[in-house]
């Protein structure tokens, strides 16, 4: 085990230092001043760019500025937003834990409708059953996110008005932030009205969570049905019918820790598409997070807060990714060894 | 006093283009304290009789017989379910790869104590799971594993193929059947190891007379370890008796065949000569020739052939053919 | 004078032509697959058959609902968008837009994701595993982040999208390809043409590739579904194609504002979207279950 996490330990450092190299370059690549596109500062004074070229180290050799600007992360200095003129840093320290909630509750949601339905369609396969969820399943997947955000908020929130379409908490309650994700704040606050704005909150994510949820469903469905019949087809399963359990045991017991184990890893890979669809519902939605932020960082070519925000974004990713790395091999014994 | 008494159990295969029945006819007796051999090569349906007979062929397959007694009850008036209980009760099944039919994820001890039927067990609920660790510990034993603490932490890819397959036996002995039905036990061993297995199973039919019907291809370790043996061609019965009439006396050409083709059976062998085989092959299940399946490789085959053949008996050696060797003893 | 076959003959099939005899068994895979075509027909020859021009507005007709209801106009089938365009023929244009440059980016990333694929397949050592490590960085980045920053570097429109979505593309084909490539090395047959003498690029060509293909064929109508989301997706977010192209994605955002009094707008680019992503993944589907089916008998 210690082997395995070590193993995991390195892969992410290395991991961290390509995205920083790609983050950095970028500041190449966009268009205008180099210096100006790292620190942020477009009106800066000549005595200003003059200490900025001396912190990044414009004028040293590529590496130079390289390690300047790891340094600088370091220091939490992300640079400015070019548009607003507020540090990246607090900026994304607001806004990078309602994504977090965001994703997450999808990614819940889309577990734990995604992966039982794939079982149920794997268990009775050949009958009316399977074929029902393979064809919702189909359907699931081709419908665009951005179209089923709009339909959903028609339907559910105009239509109906059992749920509202925007924000992550109506504006009467005043939530005090303290780590900046909702639910723990409402739960640290000192208001009266602790338990309506739970309930106002839960209110407000469950449309953009299920929408985000649909399409990583569908694949969990897939994923989950042809796991769980290669695990079916194994002589371990035979052997065990002829044990003297239960179908109903043989099922919990061992076909589900066995399916489980071969679809993980596949759901740490989908996590990437799940932040992609996050980030178009939280512009439909209008969502305080860290995607409506970038999108709106590219229609004003704030070319700094794109940079730290790919920086930060995919970290997160690849952190969930290393977690489910773990899981994986906490269920599977085989992996340990490795 | 017959424990199983099947007459006539025929497997088919319904699929879009046709029905393929790839066992054909099949009559099986065990009487109590019984060693049968299964013989037959790979492809003759040894396996998916095996399996229908504990009733774990899935769906594609349709299951008929005329005759399915089990204890002198007759099964095939039950429903799938109570036919299932009451073979689950009495009949074990040992499977090819020990190594592949173990749960991967889970320690061997874990899977020994699921099969300990909750009947051996009684009191309350910390009582009852101290009884079965107790359990496992003497199942161990009887298979003759004596390092039961590392068995019980170990996973199954920790250990050997013939380890795991004392622990597939512990498994079956568990629920302390009549019956135990080895699917080729030992073909993914070495002879030593083989030879173990094959004591191990001798002893306990011998202590606790559990009959055991041993499905193999290798005709040398069956015509060792067993008193009856019955010879399958192709999903069908070929013939049946005792080991020493069928060793010393085959009637049928193709047990004869089979006998003849393994060279510790023929001492006389001249230097350089050929081995005696049938010529040709086992034939697809999409092309089965209709009648005696043997016909069209069979050297004594006559136009009355393509009719299937009555079974014969002679003193309990049973066979089903139209030109059976039975006037050349 | 001929001869009579008297004999029945056995014909074996090859793999191709079983996986397509039973492709075109199911049902539901062959009408997947002729609303492909028909999207591949309309995509090719939009141009010739569009009622009207669809970039040209007539100031006369705005906001026309389409033909079925009480204030539409035949010509106009499927009604107006706010500029007084053909909605009908802009879904036609924009079906050689959102869906003929999903099939172009897919071949363009199939083409490079394959040959980088098989390529590091091949090698081995530090440079493998820097390579793989590179790989897995770009896979975990979000596929609008990526598009966000090309379009940041080269600016908005439709082409530059493209690019962005081919980058998305090409490291999940270098994945998949070099998997199964390497998968396939250590199986016996290569073994066995690699002890008669073949090189590694012998091997790839005659014994591999035809083994892998199946695979690779999976992956394009999976990254051709995503392609045409993305494609239609970066449209919405006005990053992808500028007005006056109907992108099917640029269409629905145009069509938003004004979502209570001319809902079609919305709608039919919406479906358009749909229908074209559902073909793409029946034929996928039928695709993978022949394969399956093949595999079983």
């Amino acid at each position: 085990m210690l082997m395995f996490t070590l193993r995991r330990l390195s892969l992410f450092f290395f991991t961290m230092v390509l995205l920083s190299i790609l983050s950095f370059s970028l500041s190449y690549f966009f268009p205008g001043d180099i210096l100006i596109n790292l620190s942020g500062e477009v009106n800066a004074s000549p005595e200003r760019l003059a200490i900025l070229a001396d912190q990044y180290k414009t004028n040293g050799s590529i590496l130079n500025q390289y390690i300047h600007y790891i340094i600088q992360i370091f220091n939490g200095n992300l640079g400015l937003s070019l548009s607003s003129k507020l540090p990246n840093s607090s900026e994304i320290a607001n806004l990078l834990p309602a994504t977090i909630e965001l994703s997450l509750s999808a990614l819940i949601i889309a577990m734990f409708i995604g992966i039982p339905l794939g079982f149920i369609a794997a268990i009775f396969h050949r009958r009316q059953i399977d074929n029902f969820i393979l064809s919702f399943a189909i359907i699931g997947y081709s419908i665009p996110v951005f179209w089923l955000g709009l339909f959903v908020i028609l339907i559910f929130s105009i239509q109906l008005g059992w749920f509202p379409s925007a924000g992550n908490i109506s504006l009467l309650f005043e939530i005090k932030q303290l780590t900046g994700f909702m639910f723990l704040d409402i739960l640290f606050s000192s208001s009266p009205y602790k338990w309506q704005a739970f309930t106002n909150a839960l209110t407000h994510i469950i449309l953009p969570a299920s929408v985000i949820a649909l399409a990583p469903a569908t694949v969990f469905i897939r994923l989950a049905r042809s796991a769980m019949m290669e695990v079916l087809d194994t002589s371990y399963i035979q052997a065990a019918k002829t044990k003297g359990l239960t179908f109903s045991q043989i099922i919990y017991r061992h076909a589900i820790r066995n399916a489980l184990i071969k679809m993980v890893r596949h759901i740490g890979l989908q996590f990437a598409n799940l932040v992609t669809f996050a980030m178009i519902t939280e512009v439909i939605f209008s969502w305080p997070g860290l995607g409506r932020w970038l999108i709106v960082s590219i229609y004003q070519r704030d070319y700094t807060a794109i940079q730290s925000g790919l920086l930060v974004l995919s970290s997160f990713i690849f952190i969930v990714h290393i977690i489910t790395d773990f899981i994986y091999a906490a269920l599977n014994p085989l992996a340990r060894d490795n | 006093m017959n424990l199983l008494d099947i007459r006539n159990l025929s497997i088919e295969l319904k699929s879009k283009n046709g029905s393929i029945l790839a066992v054909d006819r099949v009559s099986l007796t065990i009487k109590e304290g019984e060693v049968r051999g299964l013989v037959g090569e790979s492809g003759s349906g040894k396996s998916i009789l095996a399996q229908a007979i504990t009733g774990i062929l899935d769906d594609r397959w349709e299951v008929h017989a005329d005759r399915f007694h089990w204890k002198n009850q007759d099964l095939l008036g039950l429903t799938p379910q109570e036919r299932k209980d009451i073979i689950a009760k009495d009949i074990a099944m040992i499977f090819q790869e020990p190594m592949a039919c173990l749960d991967p994820t889970t320690t061997v001890g874990e899977q020994l104590e699921e099969a300990v039927p909750n009947s051996q067990l009684s009191g309350y609920f910390w009582q009852k799971s101290k009884q079965r660790k107790l359990a496992v510990i003497s199942l161990l034993h009887k298979v003759g594993i004596k390092n039961h603490e590392k068995c019980y932490r170990s996973f199954p890819h920790q250990l050997t193929e013939a380890f795991c397959q004392r622990v597939m036996i512990a498994i079956a002995l568990a629920r302390q059947p009549l019956l135990l039905i080895a699917d080729e036990p030992t073909a993914a061993m070495e002879s030593t190891n083989q030879g173990q297995i094959f004591r191990l199973l001798a002893s306990l039919n011998q202590l606790k007379n559990m009959s055991i019907l041993l499905i193999s291809h290798d005709l040398e370790n069956v015509t060792h370890w067993t008193n009856t043996i019955t010879v399958m061609y192709s999903g069908q019965f070929v013939e049946a008796g005792t080991t020493e009439q069928i060793f010393n006396r085959p009637f049928h050409p193709y047990t004869k065949a089979l006998l003849d083709s393994s060279p510790n059976a023929n001492i006389e062998l001249p230097a350089k000569s050929r081995l005696t085989t049938l010529p040709g092959s086992i034939p697809l299940l999409q092309h089965l020739p209709i009648g005696c399946r043997l016909g069209p490789r069979c050297p004594r085959a006559q136009q009355i052939c393509v009719q299937a053949p009555k079974t014969t008996n002679h003193h309990g050696h049973q066979v089903n053919c139209h030109y059976s060797l039975k006037e050349n003893y | 004078m001929a001869r009579d076959k008297i004999y029945s003959e056995e014909e074996f099939p090859s793999p191709l032509q079983q996986l397509w005899h039973s492709f075109t068994q199911t049902n539901i895979a062959m009408i997947g697959f002729y609303g492909y075509l028909f999207l591949i027909a309309m995509a090719i020859f939009s141009p010739l058959i569009s009622p009207h021009i669809s970039i040209e507005s007539n100031l006369d007709m705005l906001l026309l609902p389409p033909a079925w209801d009480s204030q539409g106009d035949v010509s106009y089938l499927l009604g107006t968008d706010s500029l007084g365009r053909d909605m009908l023929s802009r879904l036609m244009h924009g079906t050689s837009l959102t869906f003929g440059l999903s099939f172009l980016v897919v071949i363009i990333s199939l083409g490079v994701g394959v040959l980088f694929g098989s390529v590091s397949a091949l090698t081995q050592g530090v440079k493998s595993s820097i390579f793989n490590h590179f790989l897995d960085v770009i896979l975990s980045i979000p596929t609008l982040l990526l598009a966000i920053i090309i379009v940041a570097i080269l600016g908005p429109g439709l082409y530059n999208t493209l690019w962005a979505i081919v980058m998305t593309l090409i490291p999940q084909f270098i994945h998949v390809t070099h998997n199964a490539v390497r998968e396939e090395f250590s199986k016996d047959y290569v073994l066995a043409s690699r002890l008669d003498g073949a090189s590694s690029l012998r091997i790839l060509k005659y014994s591999v590739f035809p083994n892998i293909v199946e695979k690779i064929i999976n992956q394009a109508t999976l990254a051709q579904s995503a392609a045409i989301l993305d494609i239609a997706a970066l449209g919405f977010l006005r990053l992808g194609a500028q007005s006056p192209l109907p992108e099917w994605g640029a269409m629905l955002f145009n069509g938003l504002d004004l979502f209570y009094i001319a809902p079609w707008t919305v709608y039919l680019p919406g479906l358009a979207i749909l229908f074209a992503v559902l073909t793409t993944n029946l034929v996928g589907e039928g695709l993978r279950h022949a394969v399956k089916m093949r595999k079983e008998t």
